[in-house]
């Protein structure tokens, strides 16, 4: 009987530990808001994390990307079709399968609130729409420039900290979210998440009120400065991240500390249920299914005996996930240069035939007056 | 002769320097009339960037040129310009000694000639001297280097200035007896581009002249050469058509070079002749049409060759000028190759009757091909018919040019052989005429 009652622990943490993140699809809505030349730090920000979240597994489908402005075929870009950021232009973010969903002056602080609540216009194609359900977690990451509680959009109007609480409400009555995750890398960020009010959100930002969020580094080449400091670290963290990875919250929160980010980044998780050391970062970057790959055919047709095979399965080798999936290919999966070189038969035949074409002509014996 | 040419070779990089480094580059790389689909740089950089992508550069209709250029550039793309100095350069150090050879051979043969009194004693006027032939090689080096045409193409960066200098290459190698490195030289220029197999009938007969093999179809020793320099020829053609496969690993080249070259299927206005026919032609006679403007350069080889038999150097400048005239995609790199030579026949001055409005025909077309471009792409008040009527203009000019130094040069042979005060029957005097 005790061996009967550690089973049945044992199960039902299992299961618990299954069933734990209670989300079954993952969205991001990704926003820069601003535009010109000098803010293409803005826009690599929001290249990055839509790189990092489309690596980890979110189809472009689930991803709302709004870039204000477009950097890549922008007349001052002096490398075109690239945003990098490294410097020495090591990570080039815009690759060939960038999915912008709102361009331009698309990006105004109206589509920005439509799509979160979901009220778009009937004629809005899908790809504009954030369908999520109240089965999904969503990343928002907002980036441009933001004051003490509200953030610029397109340096003509802004959006307040009061709106976007209210449009998170808005999310959480319609059931439109299982779990929120908002990242803000503005100046004075933390001011934009001080007025939520809904639950299960949990925010972070990139400096405290009354504090500037700095930039990274310039570009000499590029001539303007690549990245945001806060971001730049956040995708040095993220590049670390697989979809196997078992980091969770707290390490997010350690990201960019004071020495590196000059400014304080600060999070709020009193709206969230959860505990952030048990939230796993693949909970809203990644779009993590639960599966499990088993080898033997499961009975499904004799409705009775299944509590009895349910109780018998966890004996037969437990596989976590992690073990499940070939981590060593998915980690670090930073795209290579790859260089044209001649083949090596080639020039050994090229360089053959000169010489044998210069001894014909010239002679063995002339070797000796070179030489 | 060394210093001068020196000289000449600093001034000629000096100029082109300072264009390099002016805004002027960027102007002329796209002019139409600089820069063909064939040879612009563009192109070759677009085809390398493919070619680092991991992308054939032969797929689309961007990248023109043979393998080989892809390997030389693959190493060299840095340093284009002074790759293209380089180039020009040694076309001119070649083509200086060449014609310094062929001077040489020239009044040898004149020599004993006048000692076996083969020519009538009238015609002493009509010989040359070693005093006045000997700045011609500078003059003919000078001519390349400080060409507008030829700084022109050097500072657009375009690769007929590679092709020059394989063709001068070659010329060289013809000029001082080497069959083997005169193939392989010719297999090259061929290989770039198709039309220098032309060049193999004056070859052929230089070298069978300079080993005293006389040009008999009865007699076995020039068939044995013949057969020996086109195997030569052949051989190495093939060697490098089969290195170039082993580069990409693909036989993807040889429609992107070659058909492109023979089917012509870019249509941009260049200062040719095709461009403006294919475009209002009708798709039924299209072949017809490409096969005969194609045939038409390779149509002259025999006659020419059959009339300068005695004369390849010449017949060599005369199928370079019909093949940078008659070309699909000619440039004025190509037309400043053949201009080079003018000054080895300076000593027919005396014979040519068009020299003047040739002169000014080419002068007036050169200045009014980017005017009428402007009004026609960019005004819009002109159109194409009156780009093409330069063009038509300038290529009559040239061919003009041609024939009227191919008339002085047989007019002179005839003199040489019947003397230069023509009699007639009955005494009374007679002026050569041409029907």
């Amino acid at each position: 009987s005790y061996l009967f009652i550690y089973l049945f622990y044992y199960i039902t943490t299992k299961a618990t530990q299954f069933f734990n993140s209670g989300h079954t699809n993952n969205w991001a809505v990704l926003v820069c808001t601003s535009r010109f030349w000098f803010n293409y730090r803005h826009v690599a920000n929001v290249l990055s994390v839509y790189r990092s979240v489309k690596r980890l597994g979110i189809p472009d489908s689930h991803i709302v990307l709004m870039l204000a402005d477009d950097m890549a075929c922008n007349h001052r870009n002096p490398k075109p079709a690239t945003v990098f950021s490294h410097k020495n232009m090591e990570l080039n973010v815009y690759g060939d399968d960038v999915e912008v969903d709102y361009r331009g002056y698309e990006v105004t602080v109206e589509n920005f609130l439509r799509v979160l609540t979901g009220r778009l216009p009937p004629s809005t194609p899908r790809s504009k729409r954030l369908l999520s359900d109240d089965r999904s977690n969503i990343l928002i990451y907002l980036t441009g420039h933001g004051g003490n509680g509200f953030l610029k959009f397109q340096d003509s109007e802004e959006i307040s900290n009061v709106e976007l609480a209210d449009a998170f409400e808005q999310m959480w009555q319609k059931r439109r979210y299982n779990e929120l995750l908002f990242i803000i890398d503005t100046c004075q960020g933390a001011s934009m998440y001080e007025r939520f009010y809904s639950p299960n959100i949990m925010a972070l930002a990139s400096s405290q009120v009354g504090e500037d969020s700095l930039s990274h580094q310039p570009d000499l080449a590029i001539g303007v400065h690549l990245m945001d400091r806060y971001t730049f670290y956040l995708l040095e963290f993220l590049e670390d991240i697989h979809p196997a990875s078992q980091a969770n919250m707290n390490d997010l929160f350690k990201v960019c500390p004071k020495s590196q980010c000059v400014s304080t980044p600060g999070h709020r998780t009193d709206l969230f249920l959860r505990d952030p050391r048990s939230v796993l970062i693949t909970d809203f970057f990644g779009s993590v299914r639960k599966v499990e790959i088993t080898r033997e055919a499961v009975n499904l047709t004799s409705a009775a005996e299944q509590p009895v095979e349910a109780t018998k399965e966890p004996k037969s080798e437990p596989l976590s996930y992690v073990d499940q999936l070939p981590v060593a290919e998915i980690i670090h999966q930073k795209p290579k240069q790859k260089d044209w070189h001649p083949p090596d038969g080639f020039i050994l035949g090229l360089w053959t035939l000169i010489l044998l074409v210069f001894f014909k002509t010239y002679g063995i014996k002339h070797l000796k007056h070179i030489f | 002769m060394a210093a001068p040419l020196t000289l000449v070779l600093v001034l000629a990089v000096t100029i082109r320097a300072v264009l390099f480094r002016s805004s002027l580059a960027e102007l002329i790389s796209e002019r139409v009339e600089v820069v063909s689909p064939l040879n612009a740089w563009k192109r070759v950089v677009e085809g390398l960037a493919l070619l680092d992508l991991g992308v054939s550069p032969y797929s689309g209709d961007v990248f023109h040129e043979t393998p080989l250029i892809i390997y030389l550039f693959h190493f060299v793309v840095d340093y284009a310009e002074i790759v293209f100095m380089i180039a020009d350069g040694i076309t001119a150090v070649c083509l200086y000694l060449a014609v310094q050879n062929y001077n040489k051979n020239v009044f040898r043969k004149q020599k004993y000639a006048l000692e076996a009194d083969r020519y009538p004693h009238d015609c002493l006027e009509l010989m040359r001297s070693p005093r006045e032939m000997h700045y011609i090689p500078l003059k003919v080096a000078m001519f390349y280097l400080l060409n507008p045409f030829t700084i022109l193409s050097c500072v657009a960066k375009s690769t007929c200035g590679l092709n020059n200098a394989v063709i001068a290459l070659f010329i060289l190698s013809t000029l001082k007896g080497s069959a083997l490195l005169s193939a392989i030289f010719l297999a090259l220029a061929t290989y770039q581009s198709i039309y220098p197999l032309t060049l193999f009938a004056p070859a052929l007969l230089f070298l069978l002249q300079r080993l005293y093999i006389p040009v008999n179809l009865c007699r076995s020793s020039f068939w044995f050469f013949t057969l020996q320099y086109a195997f030569m020829f052949v051989g190495s053609l093939v060697v490098i058509v089969c290195l170039s496969f082993f580069l990409l690993g693909s036989w993807d080249f040889i429609p992107s070079v070659y058909g492109f070259i023979l089917s012509v299927p870019d249509l941009t206005p260049n200062i040719g002749l095709f461009w403006y026919f294919f475009a209002e032609m009708f798709e039924h006679f299209r072949f017809f049409f490409i096969c005969v403007f194609q045939i038409n350069i390779f149509f002259y080889t025999i006659p020419l060759s059959i009339k300068l038999k005695e004369h390849p150097v010449f017949l060599i400048f005369m199928q370079i000028a019909i093949i940078s005239i008659f070309k699909s995609y000619p440039t004025v790199g190509d037309i400043a190759l053949y201009m080079a030579f003018l000054p080895a026949w300076s000593h027919l001055y005396r014979f040519l009757r068009n020299i003047f409005l040739v002169s000014c025909v080419l002068l007036a077309c050169s200045a009014l091909f980017p005017v009428l471009w402007h009004l026609w792409i960019y005004a819009g008040s002109a159109n194409s018919n009156f780009y093409y009527a330069i063009t038509l203009l300038f290529n009559v000019g040239q061919i003009l040019l041609v024939s009227d130094y191919f008339y002085a040069y047989l007019r002179r042979e005839h003199h040489l052989s019947q003397g230069l005060y023509l009699r007639r029957k009955d005494g009374s005097e007679a002026t050569l005429v041409l029907k």
